[in-house]
């Protein structure tokens, strides 16, 4: 059982009181100035991931137990996966600063990442299937409420109602794989409904698999796999870019450590080969990404086909699970680095349309020159999303190909899986190069503009991680492995 | 994390390397205060670096080593580490205190020069890649340096990046077999760095097949079990693995046959030459044979032969140090004598540590090459230093447009025949004398057939460098003045350097007299220490050689090297001081008198046709066969048929996924829908 002051109910006090607070104090003030709510939420934000760092740098986070009992778990995979929702939300919080000075109720904007957050980091600390679902909705409806902030923008207005829509339909989805798994085993518990799965009858099989495939249908809503992700681009898109930033590095990896939870263990005890299923999936879901944001003209659209793209790396892991331990740790490592790179991207998006109130790619030209250090941090990140050493994004994409060639040994197509991911990669390249090319070969003499300086420390911290974890990434690696579930 | 801190500090074997890089890094924004402090900085960090060596030195020289290890990437099973041994160590003194010379001399030979910075920036670099080569510990973090140098080499040859005619060399439009001998500063660099990557690709192969067999690339562990090397052996692997290392030591120290680039690296400020092409990068290659060397003399005494090895080093050694001699006496320009002799005296280095792993007593030759890279690494700094200077105040590259300048510039014209006897080797006073002697007594001990030819060729080279080396310092110092001098004295311009510039060299200059004056116990000091190290590390025991009979402290001398000694440098400083000091006849009219000297000399002049067959051969050719695939195979079948068809395919299969994101949420709910029937599907089946 929960003990009283462990890590995620810790969470819930800081994070959540500082949500709650915030918009009492913004009735109490009068929405006069947005920059004491952005510190007060940086400030809860930094003293979790204190805590959070502190449980995992000191190791005092139990290793992860593979089907844990109680309501929440307080391990190792909780909370390397925790910080690295809390980063994403520091990032975009502080991407938010300069973004959110001329808008209407900065309080309750910031109170709802907040909120978010809190659902973020129950998701992943969930060991049973009803605490799951309650944080998974803690975690959605403030993210609706944020896509659709500006609410004078109809852009904004569509993408939060059809994300509002598939979330309520993955909601329900995920209910009845809820129901189903109850009605088989007699339990909410998510150890207790995997072991129930292994005991059952021959005949109730097929309705475990249906709960299963559920599942993957619901969670995958929020991971962005083909054919789940259709609302994605439009809700990125209209979404303002730091709460972009908060959907396609955070949210997303919630719905990944909710399916590494129940997914991949659940299908575990049901031993059926679902490995292919998921590694359709993931080749799939990468080459739909990377082949759709070739052709973008919007920056922050074809982010979002991006980070599709790399939904489907990371689901290389998760398929190459039982096979190799690699693949576990793969998907942990690159959800982590995920998390920076593309929240970092996303905030430069968020530079961009504070400086230059446009996305499009045409208004990139001589980015480089106009907000060099913006630009810098972007092509870093960029390049790291592709893959290329010595940044930290190289290595995570490393280690989950490796899992795949090592899985190799006992299933013949998964060095595919590799090759796909590999041959993704360089697909990628051709749009981010592309990216690269216009701001730092293309336009007239520019002149040098007022960057977001809260943006550009963004970019600064995000440019540091991905060099430094890039030339000495055994830090970052020994968290993965240490957070990585033993498969059993 | 494993450490083995004996007789130091590994934080400061760290530091050595960290601190330039961590200079490199700030140096553009130090360049931004006023007062554009950017050259002290660069001289603080060198400092700082070099202290740090300093201070691993007593242990060092005591025995003793640090080896500090930290986790890398522990997925695969690297990682990083520290290495201080007495080899490593002398090594980063001799660069890290050179190089802070150097940086001194910098400040003032570049001052008022546009992009201070990005030239601050890569002599940091260099300095910190240098270093880092140096102090690994294994050979994947050397190559990582390697490469570093490498890069750095290339932005400073090409540091003059706008091509002017004053930073090209060679003589305007002269060509060799239908090749131009003239070349930019950006071509130099370019040139530089392909050759040296030939070198380099060899060097990554032969480092991957010891780790595909030993599992490790680290220095220690490849000595402390052997099995692998069985296994290469067996294979018939072990001599071409450490051939291929070597090839990355041939292309880096310019050895034949991938020597051709150290001469158009003359392009870069001359700072860069004297710290890159002269005292550090280009010993990188002597340094790193003699890294593996002792691991392969090793496996020897395991039974494990790998003679073939020393064999290639010492006969490259051999006929670098002869080719690039003789074409040091033929040419114009002062700094591409000094080039040639720097690949001449690098080639002697080898020399002496392949023969050193012929021979029994393996100690000889191996202090023998290290103490000649020492003692190298000071005269040859200075001398280049001093041509800088030259240059600086004369305005031209060329030796003929100089003359006569002893009166105008006496403190060059004194460190310039300090540093140049250390190079003549003149006997008994200079550094340069003592370490080519005991090359001349390694080669003649360590018996075989090979002794004999080496030996003829070791003495030849020094005949001739004595030779080169009196003909550089009459052509500029003594004589009439050329007409150029005379026009630059008119305008007042033949001044002595400014201190900072003239201080560096002067230094290294007095060093190369006073320590020679006590060569032969510092050699003699090395040796013992060299000799604890071989047999404390690698288990190698050197026999000792007899006394010879000659009296007095002359007794650990090999008389047939000492009188070798002698007999070269009188020969070639003698003609080279009737020739070009005294002027007691015109070398000209002495070529011409023949149809054979005329043939020699214009083979050496014209660097003995390899630069250019290899330009024929490596530039030419492929040019043509690349305009014929051009032609005949780009123009069609890429051009009209996979280009279009790629980009088409691409388009197409993006409209697709466009057409499914029709914007409309009741098709997008349809396509859910039907995605989880297909996944319950996938499973179920």
């Amino acid at each position: 059982m929960t003990e009283p002051f462990s890590t995620p109910l810790l969470l819930i006090g800081i994070l959540g009181t500082a949500g709650a607070a915030l918009p009492l104090l913004g009735i109490a003030r009068r929405d006069r100035g947005s920059h004491l709510y952005a510190a007060i939420a940086l400030g809860a934000l930094a003293a979790s991931l204190a805590l959070v760092g502190y449980q995992v740098i000191s190791g005092v986070a139990g290793p992860p137990a593979a089907l844990p009992d109680g309501v929440l778990a307080d391990d190792a995979f909780g909370a390397v996966l925790a910080a690295a929702m809390i980063i994403v939300a520091l990032i975009s919080t502080a991407g938010s600063i300069e973004y959110m000075r001329k808008r209407s109720a900065p309080a309750v904007y910031y109170s709802l990442i907040l909120l978010a957050t809190v659902g973020m980091v129950l998701v992943v600390y969930s060991a049973d299937l009803v605490m799951l679902f309650v944080a998974w909705e803690l975690m959605s409806i403030p993210t609706y409420v944020l896509v659709g902030f500006n609410k004078r923008n109809p852009g904004s207005n569509e993408a939060a109602l059809k994300y509002f829509l598939f979330g309520a339909l993955a909601s329900a989805v995920i209910v009845y794989a809820i129901s189903l798994a109850y009605g088989l085993t007699g339990s909410t518990n998510i150890g207790e409904v995997v072991a129930g799965f292994a005991a059952l009858d021959i005949s109730m099989v097929p309705l475990a698999l249906l709960s299963v495939g559920l599942f993957i249908a619901g969670f995958g809503f929020k991971m962005g796999l083909v054919p789940f992700h259709q609302w994605l681009p439009d809700a990125y898109e209209g979404a303002p870019a730091p709460v972009a930033a908060l959907l396609a590095a955070a949210t997303k990896k919630a719905g990944f450590a909710a399916a590494i939870r129940v997914v991949v263990m659940g299908m575990i005890s049901l031993s059926v080969d679902w490995t292919l299923a998921l590694g359709v999936l993931a080749v799939m879901t990468m080459t739909v990404g990377n082949v759709a944001a070739i052709m973008q003209r919007s920056v922050s659209r074809m982010l979002a086909y991006s980070s599709i793209g790399h939904a489907g790396y990371i689901l290389v892991g998760l398929a190459v699970a039982p096979h190799s331990q690699l693949g576990m740790q793969g998907a942990i490592y690159h959800i982590f680095n995920h998390a920076v790179m593309k929240g970092a991207a996303f905030v430069a998006v968020a530079g961009m349309v504070v400086a230059l109130a446009a996305t499009h790619m045409d208004k990139l030209a001589g980015l480089g020159r106009k907000m060099p250090v913006t630009s810098l941090g972007f092509v870093l990140s960029l390049f790291a999303l592709a893959g290329i050493p010595p940044l930290s994004g190289f290595w995570s994409k490393l280690v989950l190909f490796e899992g795949a060639i090592d899985a190799g040994s006992s299933l013949w197509w998964a060095p595919w899986l590799a090759i796909a991911g590999v041959l993704n990669s360089a697909l990628s390249l051709a749009y981010y190069g592309w990216i690269t090319r216009r701001m730092y070969f293309e336009g007239e003499r520019e002149k040098r503009i007022a960057e977001p300086r809260s943006i550009a420390a963004v970019m600064i911290a995000a440019s540091v991680f991905l060099v430094a974890f890039g030339i000495y990434p055994e830090p970052l690696l020994g968290l993965a492995s240490s957070a990585a579930p033993l498969i059993p | 994390m494993a450490t083995e801190a004996i007789g130091g500090d590994p934080a400061l074997a760290w530091l050595v390397w960290v601190l330039p890089f961590a200079g490199a890094l700030v140096i553009p924004a130090v360049a931004r205060l006023r007062g554009s402090p950017a050259g002290y900085a660069a001289v603080g960090v060198a400092l700082a670096s070099a202290l740090c060596a300093a201070s691993l030195l007593p242990g060092a020289l005591g025995g003793a080593e640090v080896h500090h290890q930290v986790s890398w990437i522990a997925a695969v099973g690297l990682d990083a580490g520290v290495l201080a041994d007495p080899l490593s160590v002398i090594m980063a003194n001799v660069v890290a205190w050179i190089s802070l010379l150097i940086v001194i001399y910098s400040t003032g030979y570049m001052r008022g020069e546009r992009d201070y910075v990005r030239f601050w920036f890569w002599m940091l670099f260099f300095i910190g890649s240098m270093q880092l080569i140096v102090l690994s510990d294994n050979l994947l973090q050397v190559f990582f340096g390697w490469e570093g140098v490498g890069l750095a080499s290339y932005g400073l040859i090409s540091f003059w990046y706008r091509d002017k005619k004053k930073d090209h060399v060679g003589t305007e439009g002269r060509t060799v077999l239908g090749m131009l001998d003239y070349y930019s500063p950006t071509h130099a660099g370019m040139k530089a760095f392909v050759m040296t990557k030939i070198g380099d690709i060899m060097m990554l192969a032969g480092m991957f097949l010891i780790f595909a067999y030993a599992g490790t690339f680290g220095f220690r562990e490849l000595v402390a079990e052997t099995a692998w090397a069985a296994e290469m052996s067996a294979a018939g692997l072990l001599v071409p693995a450490f051939v291929l290392l070597f090839g990355g030591a041939v292309g880096k120290s310019a050895q034949f046959p991938l020597n051709e680039w150290l001469l158009e690296a003359m392009t870069g400020p001359t700072a860069v030459s004297a710290l890159i092409h002269a005292a550090t990068m280009v010993k990188a290659g002597v340094f790193l044979v003699a890294r593996i060397g002792p691991i392969v003399f090793a496996l020897g005494a395991a039974g494990l032969l790998a003679d073939q090895f020393f064999e290639i080093v010492a006969w490259t050694g051999a006929i670098t140090a002869l080719l690039l001699a003789t074409q040091g006496m033929v040419n114009r320009e002062i700094k591409k004598v000094l080039a040639y002799s720097t690949g001449s005296q690098i080639g002697y280095m080898m020399m002496a540590l392949g023969v050193a792993g012929l021979s029994h007593q393996y100690a000889d030759g191996y202090t023998a090459g290290f103490f000649h890279l020492v003692s190298h690494a000071m005269f040859k700094a200075s001398l280049f230093m001093a041509a800088g200077s030259l240059l600086h105040v004369v305005g031209s590259r060329f030796m003929d447009q100089m003359g006569g300048l002893r009166d105008r510039m006496r403190k060059t014209h004194a460190f310039m025949w300090a540093a140049g006897l250390g190079l003549m080797g003149a006997p008994f006073i200079t550094t340069g004398f003592w370490s080519k002697d005991a090359i001349f007594a390694a080669v003649y001990e360590s018996g075989g057939w090979w002794a004999t030819p080496l030996f003829a060729i070791a003495v030849l080279t020094a005949v001739i460098t004595a030779f080169y080396t009196m003909r550089m310092i009459g052509m500029v110092f003594y004589g009439p003045k050329s007409a150029h001098a005379q026009e630059a004295d008119k305008a007042g311009l033949l001044h002595e350097a400014p201190l900072s510039m003239w201080a560096p060299y002067g230094i290294l200059a007095v060093l190369t007299i006073g320590i020679g004056i006590i060569g032969l116990s510092a050699e003699e000091g090395l040796h013992h220490l060299f000799d604890e190290y071989l047999v404390h590390t690698f288990g190698i025991h050197s026999a000792h050689g007899e006394p010879s009979g000659l009296p007095g402290f002359l007794s650990a001398l090999n008389p047939a090297a000492l009188g070798a000694s002698l007999v070269a440098f009188g020969a070639g400083a003698g003609l080279g001081y009737i020739f070009y000091v005294a002027r007691w006849a015109d070398p000209a009219r002495v070529v011409g008198s023949n149809p054979l000297f005329r043939g020699v000399h214009a083979l050496f002049l014209n660097r003995w046709y390899i630069n250019a067959a290899i330009y024929w051969c490596f530039v030419a050719a492929p040019l043509w066969v690349s305009r014929a695939v051009y032609r005949y195979f780009e123009r069609t079948a890429v051009d009209h048929g996979m280009n279009i068809g790629l980009e088409r395919a691409a388009g197409w299969g993006a409209r697709v996924v466009q057409g499914t994101q029709t914007g409309v949420s009741q098709s997008y709910l349809f396509v859910f829908g039907a995605g989880i029937l297909f996944v319950v599907m996938v499973l179920v089946i």
